[in-house]
């Protein structure tokens, strides 16, 4: 995947429907359901065994960047749009981006002690401020301190859209989030959330491969 | 994160901790006052996001609890197995009703404005089913079964939690859930067969009983046990051979688990409940069968039960013939605090609490 670099506002690009995204390439990614024998909760393996994991089984995806920030902008479909923890037994829809911390990490346990991840992740709870996650391993997420991901979402008409962006670089979060520089290119996963099917943390569908994602000098 | 595996199953062994907090509740001595389920409220969960919260119940037997039908939401084991799980909503626990205080009581409407939940008409309360119970008169019966977390051996609610987020303490087997670990997920509110863990919709975390930890470790009885006015909710470790917790469920045995069947080994202990002989056609006592039918009692605590009625039985007959039972006086409790938490009789209002720990508290 290529982000390309375009001469436009940051407030432009935050906006899914805006038409600075109309010229960019979209890649349709395939989704799967997290593997049960990954799971570290023997609940869950169990009490999953026979239940769909991962009711999103694809998303478009484009990406721009414009020097400053970068834009992922993801589009899905979704029967119900799941925005609010409304009772005990609800959960709200999510996504995220998954990024190696160090150059290289495995994917299916979200890292590893020596190879952690980073993750961009979005809540439709959560209004605009995303969460920046750090994870070595399953049942590591931690959030940092601070986050410079910004999200900006909308369901109509059973599709949900949604931006996840951050600026390229966030220097003061050098050792908890993935540097972006223009001319280079990282690794890059995403999982969906379906907040209806009770998904959460493990539970969720996610793109099986790595993807490496050049940034536009 | 706890580390020690406490609770957890490794290499095919349950860690087991040192030492473990228990309960016993005399079933024979509980008024359904719901002093307890209130200390509890006003200590524990007075807080935006807890409305719905009930770490202590009392339930009308036969009935249908809170989360009502709780017993028919899975969880737990099945032959060491999880098993999968409901989670409750906010209906089944019984939503926290609005009143119209301000107009009853300020509204100057004098007797025309009357006390009632606003809103929605509710279906269901943490009470709903009070004192409806089972049987037909002149043999209707009844009774009161407070519930608390178990702070189980093997804690179903621990277990499910992909984080670690649920610990159990290895000097007195208290099960706690770390609120900087817990995300929300409720996959322990899933998995306790006991539904006793709620999710506070304010702080995004899973919450429960946490056995008034902080009196525990001041040796201060938990705020149920000390406030219950029926002197019913013992407390101790279970390893105490002088305590009445160890005497009551090892060595006499006239304790016996909730739904042990549940396969969290829970350490909450209960005393099953006698109740006044059968009725026949003619009025005239019929003791062939009792009141409260033996499969019922046995579908809540198991075939233990009978042997623990049967003991009850036959000390209240050696006490009728003048006879001294040592199982009816420990039930007595002649002594309050000394013979029902011995360990924990400390008076909280003559103890210094820290600023945090009042903060805490309060
Ligand atoms: C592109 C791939 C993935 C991304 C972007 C991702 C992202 C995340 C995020 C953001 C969380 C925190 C959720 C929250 O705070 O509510 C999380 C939790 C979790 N994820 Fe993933 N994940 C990915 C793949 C996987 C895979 C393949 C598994 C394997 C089963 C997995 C297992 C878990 C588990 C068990 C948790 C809950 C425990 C914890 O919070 O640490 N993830 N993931
Ligand atoms: S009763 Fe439920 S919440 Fe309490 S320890 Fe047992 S499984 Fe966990
Ligand atoms: S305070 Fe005691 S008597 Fe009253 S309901 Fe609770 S356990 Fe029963």
């Amino acid at each position: 995947m290529l982000v390309k670099k375009v001469q436009a506002s940051r407030d432009a690009l935050l906006d899914p429907e805006a038409g600075e995204w109309k010229g960019a390439a979209t890649e349709v990614i395939a989704l799967k359901g997290t593997p049960l024998t990954l799971q570290p909760s023997p609940y869950v393996k169990a009490a999953w065994k026979g239940r769909e994991i991962g009711k999103v089984k694809s998303v478009r995806v484009s990406s721009l960047h414009n020097g400053e920030d970068v834009f992922f902008r993801f589009a899905w479909a979704d029967p119900n749009d799941n925005d609010r923890i409304s009772d005990q037994n609800v959960f709200p829809d999510g996504a995220a981006l998954l990024f190696p911390l160090n150059g290289d990490a495995p994917l299916q346990t979200m890292g590893s002690k020596t190879q952690p991840v980073n993750a961009w992740y979005w809540r439709a709870d959560f209004g605009e401020q995303g969460k920046n996650n750090v994870a070595e391993g399953l049942g590591t997420t931690r959030l940092t301190a601070g986050s410079h991901v910004v999200c900006r979402a909308s369901w109509r008409g059973g599709t949900w859209q949604l931006v996840i962006a951050r600026p390229l670089a966030v220097p003061d979060q050098a050792s908890e989030a993935v540097q972006l520089r223009p001319g280079s290119a990282v690794k890059m996963a995403i999982a969906i959330w379906e907040g209806s099917n009770g998904e959460r943390a493990g539970v969720k569908a996610f793109s099986k491969q790595w993807r490496r994602v050049e940034i536009e000098a | 994160m706890a580390e020690d595996n406490v609770g957890r199953i490794v290499g095919g062994k349950l860690v087991r901790p040192k030492r473990q907090l228990a309960m016993v509740f005399d079933l024979n001595k509980c008024l359904g006052c719901q002093t307890c389920t209130i200390a509890c409220k006003t200590l524990w969960t007075r807080e935006e996001g807890m409305e719905h919260m009930w770490w202590a119940t009392v339930n009308t037997m036969p009935g249908r609890g809170t989360p009502r039908d709780w017993e028919k939401m899975g969880g737990g084991f099945v032959k060491g197995a999880s098993r999968a799980g409901k989670l409750p909503t906010n209906e089944e626990f019984g939503e926290a009703w609005q009143f119209n205080y301000d107009e009853v009581f300020y509204g100057g409407k004098g007797n025309e404005a009357h006390l009632a939940p606003q809103g929605k008409p509710p279906t269901w309360g943490p009470n709903w089913d009070e004192d409806q119970g089972g049987g037909e008169y002149p043999n209707a019966y009844y009774f009161y079964l407070p519930r608390i977390c178990n702070h189980c051996t093997h804690p179903a609610c621990l277990e499910a939690c992909p984080r670690r987020a649920i610990y159990k303490r290895a000097e007195d087997g208290i099960v706690l859930i770390d609120e900087n670990r817990c995300k929300g997920y409720r996959f322990c509110m899933e998995a306790c067969p006991y539904k006793k863990i709620y999710f506070n919709h304010v702080r995004a975390v899973s919450q429960k009983c946490i056995f008034c930890f902080p009196r525990v470790e001041k040796g201060v009885a938990p705020a149920c046990s000390r406030q219950c006015p029926g002197r019913l909710r013992f407390v101790g470790y279970l390893d105490d051979e002088k305590g009445p917790i160890h005497k009551l469920v090892k060595q006499w045995k006239v304790a016996v688990p909730l739904h042990e069947e549940y396969g969290t080994d829970p350490n909450v202990y209960y005393v099953p409940p006698l109740a006044p002989p059968r009725l026949d056609a003619n009025g005239n006592v019929d003791e062939t069968k009792p009141r409260i039918p033996a499969d019922y009692l046995r579908s809540l605590f198991g075939p233990a039960v009978d042997r623990a009625l049967d003991t009850l039985k036959a000390e209240m007959a050696k006490t009728r013939a003048g006879g001294k039972s040592e199982i009816l006086d420990t039930l007595i409790v002649y002594s309050w605090p000394k013979d029902i938490f011995p360990d924990f009789a400390k008076d909280p209002a003559t103890l210094e609490w820290t600023s945090a720990e009042t903060a805490k508290k309060a």
